[in-house]
């Protein structure tokens, strides 16, 4: 692959192609967006449709989220988190594997605008891409920045930058793998006292509005009526009590334990900028640790909560 | 037969003949239960705890006693004595005698004010005679009936005219001095005696002093001394002082095993056990460091997890020593000074503070005379005889017995028994059944609609197990406070009959539309109200208990001020969540009549017979090429019975009954469905549908890995030895030495059981060969010899014959070599102190019986297995052939090992239990079930996932949605706690309703 | 705080740990009175939320507990159930809640001494933990009694 256009031909090539063979009726991917360091969810049903396609790093929501919406055949231009998404969404049989067509694309990873922002400071006119940099245009200036300098948190420690095993078609090169999450900052608060810790994640969740954009975002909240929604009776106080957001910010993690593909797209989501992420990010270190489970991982997967084996372990318990 | 009644009578209320009732009211056959005393549950209502699980005796009980007491087709006749039985099978006339009560039962309340004034005060036998009653009386508090009676040979106004008080004070104008006894003939198919046992009394061993030392109590004496309806509310204290003893010593054997002082040569079969009970309780009772020692003769712990039982006895610190107290001598100070001789010969002496005799049970001379009146055969202990082949038959047809009866037996074999009694009775009265049942007519539930809740809260007294700890008055009043409480109100005894009725008059009077009882545990009492709300026209769901006496007040005795508060919170909780209650609805699915039987052994082979006389099909799956199972192998009875005819007498009754299909070479490949439609594919491809499924896949004789075993070839097992018996072998014939080694994978670290069989069996063998060569030496190398009930007449019999036992510790087993062939076995002597050295001519290992591990069969079926592989009862004391899952039954060795005439009586116990569910053509499912709300689903599969009973599926025609398969559902929940928007829900146990309990708890 | 007396919800399964506290109770084995509890068909039936939900509305301690692993009347309810359990019982610490405070255990029907012993133990733990003031609502939404 020698460049962005290149790339974007492909993606558009292919696109077409999937409408042509049948294998869609519809091809999910992104369109530039209209303002800098945005793109928007693009959803072509023609071959003229398909020529807005890009690959862009500043996608926000997570394309596998619109699949249980939808019931024709799709094919879909993903991320290795959207690849492990719809895996994800099939595995709960919200979408049926053979309406499913995956065309894989290495990614780079997100980038993260107030990470750029945080390091230009100058009014920024103009945001484009190259496949391993951003670069930036203002009133007569212009700077580059590589990518990997300025991604969004969860892509740092993506394990998924090239969905091989997951697509049925792959476009781009492969993205070089990167260290995967080791929970370090998790792992030292761990040994801090417990009022350490309950000032650390309460902290994390003070500005909540319980605007429930994270959960509107997130590709694994399909569910008909949500339990925040409930009324009989009523999980969640509808006041904005904070232990009543501290329990939705549990229950959401509790929720995606297994499931979570750190896709990004609750906390891109966020109009308070609350890393939601660190709730989950608990939830998978444990996933990990006990039951060796990655979720998207492969087609035919059990997620940890639907299973057990006799001798899982549980020392706590007396 | 000419004419068949569908009545049977029972006589005898105790445990044994209330399950034979029941099972024949179940099945369609009209009961009369008789009972000489005021009220029924016999022994089994005098015991404190059960062995081996010490599950409290009344607590077990009171369920049935109340079942008995309502059931439609039980008509119960107390103070009734049996006068005559005329007729034959089929059609008996039974004349009998209705002794007064002297008080009208239509309008005694129990309210015991009778009692307040009666002058008279006589032994109390419920608490045998340690303290005193009224002459006008209750048996026991939650005796049902739940009336009073006066005791006609004590009445100052029966016996001399004057008095007259009781008359006076009775506000319900029950006193009636004028009844009379009445006769009656009563037209029955069949007879069941179930007269129970009467404990042998040992005011004739003089040297142990029973009569003239208070320090010297009987074991049942010693039981209502532990009671908590006890005279001293469980308090263990020596009667005469009231002091507390350090030290308690249990004598076995006492009026058993003895021929000498006694004349009883049979073991009593459940003195170890009761003695190891009572000695675990007092311990736990007493709240220091109480010393106690049970002597012995042998510990005969073999019924399923009696050996672990009797293990942890020892980790407790109870002490055995093996030997027969001779002298007792009171001391000055009311202690005990027991003269013995030990293990070793040596003579000691020991102080204990008390001792507790371990009496026999004996059949009462009052049994004796009826039994020799109707024509019954009786063995030379009194115990009425029959074959290990038909081991409730008595020897005039058409009469039936079960539990003590028959021989010592324990509380589950009288069960097993009962079951099988009711089996037994009912096989001649097919074409009869349900002509004069009559059918239950439970008001259709009243419609509660868009009614606010109404709850009626019930506040129990438990007598004085939750009054005196918990104020109930104060929790009366607080519950009235509660929101949607109209009714609150206290009760003596929330689960009398009398209660029961009184409560369905409230319903009805106050409309309530949900009941709260604050009680005692809903795992033994729920169902009892729930019925009780049934028939007061609510649906029976719209019921909740809170456990204010076992959660409460019997562990917070200490504690009264907290003990309430709790209890209020406890009510408080049960009303909450009864509000948010809704009436569940119950299907009527079809049951298919016919049974499958797995493993066509003896007790498959029987059940199938059983059933086939009451005319139900089944079909036997055997995974062999012939039928017979183990009894293929067998010799001989204890009673010397010939194995191999009966079988092939069996055998020939299958084949002729076309009620039977036999499928040979096969075994269940895939299950699915549930009670009354199972579907049941086999291995060969068959198909078979059926509505009860019975397990009986017997079990297996372990391969010893020690003793020469399989290293030469005259060291054979037991089955091993039978065969060559059969063959008439010539070496076997010509051997002058044999050698018995007992316990060979049984007793021991990993198989921590007994195998019930291999004493009897070694004796009997021993029996014969020394019958057959006089002149034989025969060893038999044993740790205690477990020859239970009348089969100790052959371990005598054998020691008469001149067999030698030696005692073996299990430290020092026995060891077996051989030089050029010829075996030598060595064996510590405990007794001598000495080794033996002897060189038999073969060497016979009572191996283990061991469980075929039928985890994959159990899978199939959702039934589980212990830990040592039997499978595992609904409930070891009262429900010993049926499994959790409805509809799943078993008998034979996969339960435990057990001798022939065992496996037979629960083989018949398991069809008769198997009737009744076969013999309603539909039955209801649902209840606490789960369900979906498909607003809220969103077809993600989890539900089905974690489901353990594959009953929830996604439905296609549904969009994919989850719907629940109710008679599969068993109403675990997991689906509904694993859901992430709360689409199933359990029925009962709802998520409005759990948090209304959480909130309330708080 | 001498004085403090936790309350605590209890979460047992009806065939075992509720057995085995129901025989606690036939073999009269005391234990401190400060918890209530929530009688279940099953551990399997215990929605994580409860366990938030007692939390939330000011219990000092929570004790969840079934049947031994392999004895499920059910067959695998507690199996799931142990699941749950491990992720809750990580992410309740993880956040901060004092270990004291959440219990899990298995007891069978028949280990009423076992019962008497973990009853103890959770009272203690969570007595030593002290009041729950930071897991909690500040104000309670109305009851749901009250509401129904």
């Amino acid at each position: 692959m020698t460049s962005l256009a290149d790339l974007n031909q492909n993606i558009q090539t292919a696109a077409r192609r999937a409408l042509a063979d049948g294998r869609a009726e519809v091809v999910f991917g992104y369109r530039q967006g209209t303002a800098p360091f945005t793109a928007a969810p693009h959803f072509a049903r023609t071959p003229e449709d398909c020529g807005q396609f890009v690959w862009t790093s500043f996608a926000r929501v997570n394309l596998a989220a619109y699949l249980p919406k939808y019931p024709g055949k799709v094919a879909l231009i993903a991320r290795g988190c959207e690849a492990r998404s719809a895996v994800g969404q099939v595995v709960e049989s919200q979408f049926p594997r053979e309406n499913l067509y995956v065309i894989g694309v290495g990614c780079q990873g997100m980038v993260d605008p107030e990470a750029v922002l945080a390091r230009e400071k100058r009014p920024i006119r103009e945001v484009t891409e190259d496949l391993t940099t951003i670069n930036l245009a203002g009133d007569g200036w212009t700077a580059s920045l590589p990518k990997a300098e300025v991604l969004r948190r969860n892509c740092k420690t993506c394990v998924c930058r090239t969905p091989k095993d997951l697509a049925d078609e792959m476009l781009g090169g492969d993205a070089p793998p990167l260290p995967a999450d080791d929970f370090a900052d998790l792992k030292a608060l761990a040994a801090k006292p417990p009022q350490e810790k309950m000032a650390y994640f309460k902290g994390l969740v003070k500005d909540c509005l319980r605007c429930y954009a994270c959960r509107q975002a997130c590709p694994l909240c399909y569910c008909p009526v949500c339990f925040v929604d409930e009324t009989r009776p009523q999980w969640l106080g509808k006041s904005n009590d904070a232990m009543d957001t501290f329990t939705f910010h549990l229950l959401r993690a509790f929720h995606c334990a297994g499931r979570c593909t750190s896709c990004g797209a609750c906390e891109a989501a966020c109009p308070m900028d609350i890393k939601l992420r660190e709730f989950n990010r608990l939830l998978e270190e444990e996933v990990q640790k006990d039951w060796q489970f990655v979720p998207g991982a492969s087609w035919d997967q059990k997620p940890p909560l639907t299973t057990y084996r006799p001798d899982d372990e549980a020392d706590f318990i007396k | 037969m000419a004419k068949v009644v569908g009545a049977v009578m029972v006589a005898g209320g105790g445990v044994a003949g209330m399950q034979a009732a029941l099972d024949l009211a179940n099945a369609g056959y009209y009961v009369y239960m008789v009972e000489k005393s005021l009220a029924i549950g016999g022994r089994m209502a005098q015991l404190d705890k059960t062995f081996p699980t010490n599950d409290c005796s009344m607590c077990i009980i009171s369920p049935k006693l109340v079942e008995v007491g309502r059931h439609i087709n039980v008509e119960l006749l107390t103070l009734t004595d049996i006068l005559a039985i005329d007729g034959s099978e089929g059609d008996f006339k039974v004349r009998v005698r209705k002794n007064p009560r002297y008080i009208d039962m239509s309008k005694c309340i129990a309210c015991g004010e009778c009692t307040k004034k009666c002058p008279v005060k006589v032994g109390n036998d419920y608490n045998e005679l340690l303290d005193t009653r009224k002459a006008v009386y209750v048996q026991y508090a939650q005796a049902v009936p739940l009336k009073y009676g006066i005791d006609a040979e004590k009445c100052l106004k029966l016996t001399k005219g004057r008095c007259g008080s009781c008359e006076k004070l009775c506000p319900a104008k029950a006193i009636d001095y004028t009844q009379k006894a009445e006769e009656a003939v009563l037209n029955v198919g069949s007879v069941i005696l179930a007269p129970g046992f009467t404990p042998f009394g040992p005011r004739g061993l003089e040297t142990y002093r029973y009569a003239d030392s208070p320090g010297v109590m009987t074991a049942l004496e010693f039981e209502r001394l532990l009671g908590a309806t006890g005279p001293t509310m469980g308090h263990v204290v020596r009667t005469s002082d009231h002091k507390e003893p350090k030290a308690i010593a249990f004598l076995q054997c006492v009026g058993s095993r003895d021929v000498n002082r006694a004349d009883n040569g049979y073991c009593s079969s459940v003195c170890c056990m009761y003695a190891i009970k009572e000695a675990i309780i007092a311990k736990e009772h007493a709240k220091y460091d109480l010393q106690v020692t049970i002597f012995y003769m042998d510990i005969r712990s073999f019924g399923k997890d009696f050996e672990r039982y009797y293990e942890k006895a020892k980790a407790k610190g109870i002490r055995f020593v093996r030997s027969r107290i001779h002298t007792i001598q009171p001391l000055a100070d009311g202690g005990l000074r027991f003269h013995y001789v030990t293990d070793h010969g040596r003579s000691a002496t020991e102080d204990f503070d008390m001792a507790v005799l371990s009496h026999g049970l004996t059949i009462t001379a009052e049994t004796v005379k009826m039994a020799r009146q109707f024509g019954l055969a009786m063995d030379h202990y009194n115990f009425a005889k029959t074959s290990s082949f038909s081991p409730v038959a008595l020897s005039r047809p058409g009469i039936y017995a079960c539990g003590v009866f028959t021989g010592p037996k324990d509380i589950p074999s009288s069960v097993m028994e009962a079951s099988a009694a009711a089996a037994a009775a009912s096989s001649k009265l097919a074409s009869a059944r349900g002509t004069l049942a009559r059918t239950v007519t439970v008001p259709p539930p009243v419609d509660i609609t868009g009614e606010p809740p109404r709850v009626g809260v019930f506040i129990c007294h438990c007598g004085i197990n939750i009054a005196s700890v918990v104020d109930i008055d104060k929790v009366v009043e607080f519950a009235k406070t509660l929101p949607f409480v109209e009714y609150a109100s206290n009760t003596m005894f929330a689960c009398s009959q009398d209660n029961q009725e009184q409560m369905v008059k409230l319903i009805k009077e106050y409309r309530l539309n949900r009941i709260v009882v604050s009680a005692c545990s809903p795992r033994t009492h729920e169902p009892l109200f729930m019925e009780t709300l049934a028939e007061a026209g609510l649906n029976k769901y719209l019921f909740e208990m809170a456990n204010i006496r076992n959660h409460n007040s019997w562990v917070h005795a200490g504690n009264p001020v907290e003990a309430t508060r709790k209890a209020m919170d406890m009510t408080e909780m049960a009303v909450a969540k009864a509000a948010l209650l809704a009436p569940l609805t119950e299907n009527v699915i079809d049951v298919d009549p016919t049974a499958l039987v797995i493993g066509g052994g003896v007790a498959g082979l029987n059940t199938a017979l059983a059933l086939s006389s009451q005319g139900y099909k089944s079909v036997v799956v055997e995974k062999e090429g012939r039928t017979g199972g183990n009894a293929n192998r067998l010799m001989s009875t204890a009673k010397d019975e010939n194995v191999a005819q009966y079988l092939a007498g069996l055998q020939a009754k299958v084949e002729a009954d076309p009620n039977i299909s036999v499928v040979l070479n096969a075994e269940v490949d895939q299950v699915s469905g549930f009670v009354g439609n199972f579907e049941t594919t086999l291995t060969n491809g068959d198909l078979v549908k059926h509505g009860v499924t019975i397990i009986a896949t017997g079990a297996k004789e372990h391969r010893p890995e020690e003793y020469l075993y399989g290293q030469h070839p005259r060291v054979l097992t037991h089955l091993e030895m039978d065969e060559k018996f059969k063959a008439g072998d010539a070496e076997v014939a010509e051997a002058g030495a044999f050698v018995f080694i007992q316990c060979v994978g049984s007793r021991e670290t990993g198989r921590l059981y007994c195998s019930k069989v291999c004493c009897t069996h070694t004796v009997h063998s021993a029996v014969t060969l020394k019958k057959k060569n006089p002149k034989a030496r025969i060893f038999v190398l044993y740790r205690d010899i477990r020859t239970y009930g009348q089969r100790e007449d052959i371990y005598k019999e054998a020691r008469d014959l001149g067999v030698i036992f030696v005692r073996y510790e299990p430290e020092r087993k026995p060891r077996v070599s051989q030089t050029g062939g010829k075996l030598a076995v060595e064996v510590h002597d405990p007794v001598s102190g000495r080794d033996l050295i002897i060189n038999p001519d073969f060497l016979v290992l009572a191996s283990a019986i061991v469980s075929g591990r039928e985890n994959a069969l159990g899978m199939k079926y959702k039934v589980p297995l212990d830990e040592d592989g039997w499978f595992f009862e609904a409930h070891q004391k009262l429900r010993p052939v049926d499994f959790a899952t409805d509809g799943m039954f078993m008998a034979g060795l996969c339960h435990y090992p057990k001798p022939l005439d065992e496996v037979v009586a629960q083989a018949q116990a398991a069809a008769a239990r198997a009737v009744t569910v076969l013999t309603q053509p539909k039955m209801t499912v649902g209840g606490i079930v789960a369900e979906i709300n498909h607003d809220k689903c969103s077809g993600c599969g989890v539900c089905a996932a974690v489901c353990p009973y594959s009953a929830i599926n996604l439905d296609p025609a549904k969009a994919g949605k989850a719907v629940v398969n109710e008679a599969m559902c068993k109403g675990c929940g997991t689906c509904a706690a694993s859901c992430r928007s709360d689409a199933p829900a359990l029925r009962g146990f709802t998520n409005a309703g759990l948090f209304a309990q959480i909130a309330a708890a708080l | 705080m001498s004085d403090f007396e936790p309350r605590i919800v209890a979460f047992f399964c009806n065939w075992c740990t509720y057995g085995a506290a129901d025989l606690a109770g036939v073999s009269r084995l005391d234990y401190p009175p400060n918890f209530r509890v929530v009688r279940l068909p099953c551990t399997g039936r215990l929605n994580p939320k409860y366990i938030i939900e007692a939390f939330k509305r000011g219990a000092d301690g929570v004790w969840v507990s079934g049947c031994h692993p392999g004895d499920c009347h059910y067959i695998a309810g507690n199996y799931h159930a142990r699941r749950k359990f491990v992720l809750l019982h990580h992410m309740i610490e993880a956040v901060g809640v004092e270990p004291g405070r959440l219990h899990f255990s298995w007891i069978s029907s028949a280990e009423a001494t076992k019962f008497q012993e973990v009853a103890r133990e959770v009272v203690e733990k969570v007595r030593a933990s002290g009041p729950n003031q930071s897991f909690r609502k500040a104000e309670l939404d109305l009851g749901l009694a009250e509401v129904a």
